[in-house]
């Protein structure tokens, strides 16, 4: 097992590796500080949505109904297993102005490439698949019969959600949003395509070391591990101790 | 009055019985294991749907298109507690409360609570308790809505006989307080003989024999029957 994590966690040593005098802001086009901000903001905002969209539709994935069930599961699995480059060159056709859909969006104001609303789109769509998956996993782990008992005892379906549910689920759904916390961030081959701007972090990233190397590269690396880990440990841990309490 | 007509089928037999009982009557369930038993009560409550059928409860269609689960005047004791394990036992017990300051709501609670010996659990999670003080909560937290129809399945199981014949004592008294409908499933006629006044031998999805205990114990209907209650 020792062995096994010091496997693992040997990339990190990298981190030590002598590349000449990190460069920090000023001496890179497009400062490291409005790339944090890009990325953090708008993945904020894109798990906004996939918890919005994405928990009905696990919910209704957890409580099987047949085959219908099977048919949605594999759409959402499809969106997962599409490779991030290829889904955003689809994602550029399928919104481009030579479709219904992306010239209507263009026609009423709503640009369809380089855009913050772009830029979240792209994290929705790369990260929802996994949470779906993930939160159908944790609502699942729910036994039906206290759901139906909690039905049985009055409440209705939203109310049976609110108070067992997702309190039961909470630890699984955290694992969930963890997850596409760290997707929607880290996404760049999607994005690189259908939002090269504003940039993010994965492809301010990218940008530096194409025009200025690895010391310029090395700070913002550094602030994206510790952006994109500390968040979904924090959410873990809170779950854990308040399912522990409970 | 409840008026059910159920048919469901089985994997080696169909379910088919009809069953009409007064209000405040008090049917006993009573069959060999797998005679159907849980399967009329689950489809009562609601919890399995039956392939034909009616079921009709003072004003409420409970099958077909009836009511939702939540809007059930019934309350169904499974032979599992599925006690929520997130919440205290005193949570778990309240839980269908909508409103505690509504007439003697809390009298009720409190009466529960001492009555099934609760009081002592109040404040504990329902993780923690044993097998026999979980059926208590079960039972309490099904008997707080102060229901009109009671299912009960096996109601109890993991609890000794004594603590068993305080219950049923408990319970009649609740019964002649509330006069909710009845129906019990227990293998032990000499639980079901004590809850109810009347009874129904199931066997293979039908009602084979229904009248007094003394009656069913004077003339069994089948060979199955006798054998049943020869055995208690």
């Amino acid at each position: 097992m020792l062995v096994f994590t010091l496997a693992l966690l040997y990339p990190l040593v990298g981190l030590g590796t002598p590349v000449g005098s990190w460069q920090w802001d000023g001496s890179i086009p497009g400062s490291t500080a409005s790339a944090v901000r890009t990325s953090l903001l708008l993945t904020v905002l894109a798990i906004l949505i996939d918890i919005l969209l994405g928990t009905p539709v696990a919910w209704y994935l957890s409580h099987p109904r047949g085959r219908d069930a099977v048919v949605w599961e594999a759409a959402v699995l499809i969106s997962v297993l599409m490779p991030p480059l290829a889904l955003g060159i689809l994602l550029s056709l399928a919104f481009g102005p030579q479709n219904l859909l992306g010239g209507w969006l263009l026609r009423i104001g709503v640009p369809t490439s380089n855009s913050p609303t772009v830029f979240v789109a792209t994290q929705v769509y790369v990260s929802i698949g996994y949470y779906i998956l993930a939160a159908r996993a944790a609502l699942a782990a729910v036994p039906r019969d206290l759901e139906r008992v909690a039905s049985l005892l009055g409440s209705p379906p939203f109310e049976v959600f609110r108070r067992i549910t997702f309190p039961l689920a909470k630890l699984g759904l955290a694992a969930a949003l963890s997850l596409a916390w760290v997707r929607a961030l880290g996404e760049f081959g999607a994005v690189i395509v259908t939002a090269y701007y504003p940039a993010g972090m994965p492809v301010q990233i990218w940008v530096n070391l194409q025009d200025a190397g690895m010391p310029a590269v090395m700070p913002l690396l550094v602030v994206f591990l510790l952006t994109a880990m500390p968040l979904p440990w924090l959410i873990h841990l809170i779950a854990q101790r308040r399912s522990s309490n409970a | 009055m409840l008026d059910a007509h159920i048919v469901k089928a089985r994997r080696t037999f169909t379910v088919d019985v009809r069953i009409q009982l007064q209000p405040g009557e008090r049917l006993g369930l009573f069959g060999a294991s797998g005679a159907g038993k849980s399967t009329i009560l689950s489809c009562l409550a609601g919890i399995e749907t039956p392939d034909a059928g009616e079921i009709v409860f003072r004003d409420h269609r409970l099958f077909p298109v009836g009511l939702p689960l939540y809007q059930r005047p019934l309350a169904y004791l499974t032979q599992s507690d599925w006690l929520f394990p997130h919440l205290s036992v005193a949570d778990n017990v309240c839980f269908g409360i909508k409103n505690h300051n509504s007439d003697g709501t809390e009298e009720w609670i409190e009466e529960l609570a001492k009555r099934l010996d609760l009081t002592s659990l109040w404040n504990e999670s329902a993780r923690q308790i044993s097998g026999g003080q979980a059926r208590r909560v079960a039972l309490a937290r099904m008997l707080a809505r102060r229901p009109q129809l009671v299912l009960l399945d096996e109601p109890f199981t993991a609890i000794d006989r004594s603590a068993t014949n305080d219950l049923i004592s408990a319970l009649l008294d609740w019964h002649a307080a509330l006069g909710f409908t009845l129906i019990a499933v227990d293998h032990r006629t000499e639980i079901l003989e004590q809850l109810c006044t009347r009874a129904a031998v199931v066997e293979s999805g039908r009602v084979v024999q229904e009248g007094s205990w003394s009656a069913l114990a004077a003339a069994p209907a089948t060979p199955q029957l006798a054998r049943l209650l020869a055995g208690k």
